[in-house]
């Protein structure tokens, strides 16, 4: 039997509940599981109801799901909010102060506080309690608890150690006793997994590793949700690895600071979500114009306005690829995965150097805040490819936009002996200074045009997931192909013939595994995080190809398998 | 050496005759050739206007003419990125004081070690005359409500720098030359953020704020016995609204710059520093459970 258990632990924002679900995901990546774990927060720092998700199964998943197996929770609305969604067998453990009045078998009063307080003689300890509680429940060994609790607390002492140790053991000595219940999931015989994945990540995590690793010397951000934790690793790494950065006044000044750190020949980016985006677009605009590479990360989050803060949506697709005045080349990528993203992460500042051009990461909410246990990741392997630059010799007649075939000019740097280097927003000369020639503003728009055939090569094509042929196929992008995929997986081997097409690399659009597919393909599904669609546009736009069919998910909450297929089902669709 | 030569124009000068952005052209390249500094260390970074095409009227020097409002966050990543430069910018004062007053202040605030020239002539001079954040209270122009004109008091650059703090701050005039060379050789090479407000006639738009007028009612600060390390001092002469404008030095203090806050390499600049990819290795390593 394949094990698939999930988790929700509930509470009230600051009531510690992410600190639970850390435990219990290390505890699980420990024991050689694979997890998936998604946060659902409010905007707000007290209160509320918040909630962890934690998903592990002993086979690689990549969604969140809607059944839930067992809930701790830590307040009323912890219960009250995912009763509905608790799967035949499944158990709700809360603490004993929540009164609540139709106990039935399933449920557990636990004495969390109670025995925080009196064996830890701390509250905070109420986190180990749960642990505890938990591990009893589905019967799983004690001795994974203390381990793990031991490398957590361990920098904090040995006496913080032994009470979190403590407190979890009460707990599971007397939920053991007391719990008259039983969990659908016994894991006393199922001690040990087999996923050797050790390291845990999220998407944003996995974007700034990638970023160190591709040498970013250069940040500039101003908070935004959910891209912020981005900013603040790298800030984190800065005073180790030697990167500038400042939180700045706005967004105007992140992206303009970044420009001026990269025309000086500093790698550079900035982190923001839409909003913040929006603040950019002018000097997104001025980067292409000067040929100046830099990366800009948008972890997108439902708008217009300030929308949902810490929620998830793919709708700034079209703005993100359309942005400014004027026409210019630009990428976009939209990593799936915490795996993927670092790769994107060091892939973006090699094509912004290498076609100095701005390059687009574009996440949102689900993929910067879901957690995967990931293999190692090997830098071993990562290339830092600064692109072309002007060779370092003196050059009184070095000119920064030499205009030639492939539209890239070799790059200098001021400070570079023997080399003046000019550059304008204004349309300029080869030598960079700004003229209103007719004949050179043709000849500088076509050298940025001339650079995208090579940008297509360079670009990775879309994959297909499941059969290479199928009747039907979903079409998807960025983050929302875990739970495409497992639905296609679960679908093809209910005997339906569906497959997924799946884009990282959305902008500019490669065309010809599109065509190939709709021309092979009885239907072909849009499936967006958006209301409109806006990468099916996308593709309509660039091959004339309408898709016919959409499944959106707007409501902020991330996609799972079985929402996407009953969407499938009640469509007529399979 | 830098000469003269080095310095000529690389295009055809397009400001209008008579115009004040000459007098500060010619000022710069002469602080350009005074300053002792190799030529490719040098980056002019410019905002939008009329004064803001100053980069293309000089020659052999780096640099970036931008966007509107925005040169200094973008000098201030050239300066950071490489600490080398020594980076100078243009700005006009609707450029400066309008888009750019965010900016500014908080330039002022962090103490980045870049050198702030405005070309402050009262109006919005390449859109066509239009009253600055900068044109006194009740100037008339063509986007001016009825007269009496602009219903409201001008920024005051000069108090605003000092009391964001900014640790140089000077006034000067694009007439007097070599009182102006002195004052961007000074601003230039002061550690920290240097900010000079210079009298710029508009002599096409401007009626008000004239070559005339400016030789008339300015007076030398340092000749009033004025002391430059005294904040109050300072601003009390920034503030000062009567019928004279004081010109020179307002205010000069030392205080840690932006650059000795921030994670740069000891040595050498950030733009030629690699992260070695076995901390990274290292930094991913720790984080397996
Ligand atoms: C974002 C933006 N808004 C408006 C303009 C139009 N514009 C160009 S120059 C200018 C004003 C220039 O005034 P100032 O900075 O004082 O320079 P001056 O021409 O007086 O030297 C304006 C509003 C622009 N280029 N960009
Ligand atoms: S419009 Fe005014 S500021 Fe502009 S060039 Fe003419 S005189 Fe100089
Ligand atoms: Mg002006």
């Amino acid at each position: 039997m394949t094990m698939d258990i999930t988790f929700n632990i509930g509470g009230a924002a600051g009531q510690g509940i992410d600190t639970i679900g850390d435990l219990l995901t290390q505890v699980f990546v420990q024991a050689g599981f694979y997890t998936f774990t998604t946060k659902d927060f409010e905007s707000r720092i007290r209160g509320g109801y918040n909630f962890t998700q934690i998903r592990v199964s002993d086979i690689p998943i990549y969604a969140s799901v809607d059944q839930i197996d067992v809930i701790i929770a830590l307040s009323v609305d912890a219960v009250v909010g995912q009763r509905d969604n608790l799967s035949e067998g499944g158990v709700i453990i809360f603490d004993e102060s929540i009164e609540f009045e139709d106990l039935e078998a399933c449920h557990f009063s636990a004495p969390l506080e109670k025995i925080a307080r009196e064996v830890g003689g701390n509250v905070k300890m109420m986190n180990a309690a749960a642990l505890g509680a938990v591990i009893a429940v589905i019967n799983f060994p004690f001795e994974l608890v203390r381990q793990v609790l031991t490398d957590i607390f361990g920098r904090k002492g040995e006496k913080i150690v032994a009470g979190n140790v403590d407190v979890a053991k009460a707990l599971y000595d007397l939920t053991k006793s007391n719990f008259t219940g039983t969990c659908k999931y016994n894991l006393e015989t199922l001690e040990k997994g087999s996923c050797t994945d050790k390291l845990i990540l999220t998407g944003n995590k996995a974007l700034a590793l990638g970023a160190i690793a591709a040498n970013v010397k250069w940040i500039s951000s101003y908070p935004m949700s959910p891209s912020t934790s981005v900013f603040q690793d790298i800030v984190g790494y800065s005073q180790q690895l030697k990167i500038g950065s400042i939180q700045t006044e706005d967004e105007i000044a992140s992206l303009a600071m970044a420009i001026g750190a990269s025309f000086a020949g500093a790698r550079s980016m900035v982190t923001t979500s839409g909003g913040g985006f929006a603040l950019m677009v002018e000097a997104l605009g001025f980067a292409a114009m000067i040929e100046t590479p830099v990366v800009i990360y948008n972890a997108q989050r439902p708008g217009p306005s300030t929308g949902l803060p810490t929620r998830t949506e793919q709708a700034d697709l079209l703005f993100m690829a359309f942005s400014s005045q004027g026409e210019f080349p630009r990428i976009i990528l939209a990593p799936k995965d915490p795996v993927e993203a670092f790769n994107v992460a060091t892939r973006a500042f090699n094509l912004a150097d290498k076609f100095q051009i701005p390059v687009m990461i574009l996440g949102d909410q689900y993929f910067a805040d879901s957690v995967m246990n990931i293999p190692r990741i090997d830098v071993s392997g990562v290339k830092r490819d600064k692109g072309k630059l002007a060779r370092s010799r003196a050059d009184p007649d070095y000119k920064r936009y030499l205009l030639t075939e492939d539209g890239i000019s070799p790059r200098a740097f001021p400070g570079d002996k023997g080399k003046t280097i000019v550059s304008a927003g204004n349309v300029h000369r080869e030598d960079g200074h700004i003229t209103e020639d007719a004949e050179m503003r043709k000849l500088m728009v076509q050298k940025f045009m001339n650079k995208i055939p090579a940008i297509m090569t360079e670009l990775n094509p879309p994959q297909i997931y499941g059969t290479a042929q199928a009747d039907t196929t979903l079409l998807t992008w960025g983050s929302t192909w875990g739970a495409a995929y497992e639905a296609v997986k679960s679908l093809a081997a209910k005997g339906e013939s569906i497959n997924q097409l799946h884009f990282c690399d959305v902008f500019p659009l490669r065309t010809a595994k599109l065509r190939e597919v709709f021309a092979q393909s009885k239907q072909v599904i849009a499936v967006e995080q958006n209301i409109t669609s806006q990468f099916a546009s996308l593709v309509r736009m660039h091959t004339g190809l309408a898709v016919k069919q959409h499944i959106n998910k707007y409501d902020g909450r991330p996609m799972t398998p079985g929402w996407i297929i009953s969407e499938l089902e009640e469509g007529g669709i399979v | 050496m830098i000469t003269p030569e080095m310095l000529e124009e690389p295009q055809k000068v397009t400001w209008c005759t008579g115009c004040g952005n000459f007098g500060i052209l010619a000022a710069l390249k002469k602080a350009v050739i005074e300053l002792g500094k190799p030529i490719h260390e040098i980056v002019l970074a410019s905002g939008i206007g009329c004064s803001s095409k100053i980069p293309h009227y000089i020659g052999g020097v780096n640099s970036i003419h931008t966007l509107h409002g925005r040169p200094i966050p973008i000098a201030t990543g050239i300066h950071l990125a490489n600490t080398n430069l020594d980076v100078i910018v243009h700005t006009g004062d609707g450029d400066c004081l309008a888009e750019g007053l965010g900016h500014f202040v908080h330039a002022a605030r962090r103490n980045v070690d870049i050198a702030v020239f405005i070309h402050n002539n009262g109006v919005n001079g390449l859109t066509k005359g239009q009253y600055s954040p900068a044109a006194p209270r009740g100037y008339v122009s063509n986007t001016s409500p009825p007269p009496p004109g602009a219903p409201m008091d001008p920024v005051n650059p000069m108090a605003q720098a000092i009391t964001a703090g900014a640790t140089f701050v000077a006034r000067g005039f694009s007439g007097d030359q070599k009182g102006l060379v002195n004052l961007m050789l000074e601003a230039i090479r002061h550690k920290g953020f240097a900010v000079i407000d210079i009298l710029q006639p508009c002599v096409t738009w401007n009626r008000q704020l004239t070559w005339k007028y400016y030789n008339e009612h300015t007076y030398a600060l340092e000749e009033t016995g004025h002391d430059v390390t005294n904040k109050f001092k300072a601003l009390e002469k920034a503030m000062e609204n009567g019928d004279r404008y004081p010109v020179g030095v307002f205010y000069k203090v030392e205080s840690p710059d932006l650059a000795s806050g921030i994670a740069l390499p000891e040595k050498g600049t950030l733009k030629d520093h690699t992260t070695d990819l076995k901390d990274v290795q290292k930094i991913i390593d720790d984080l397996l459970l």
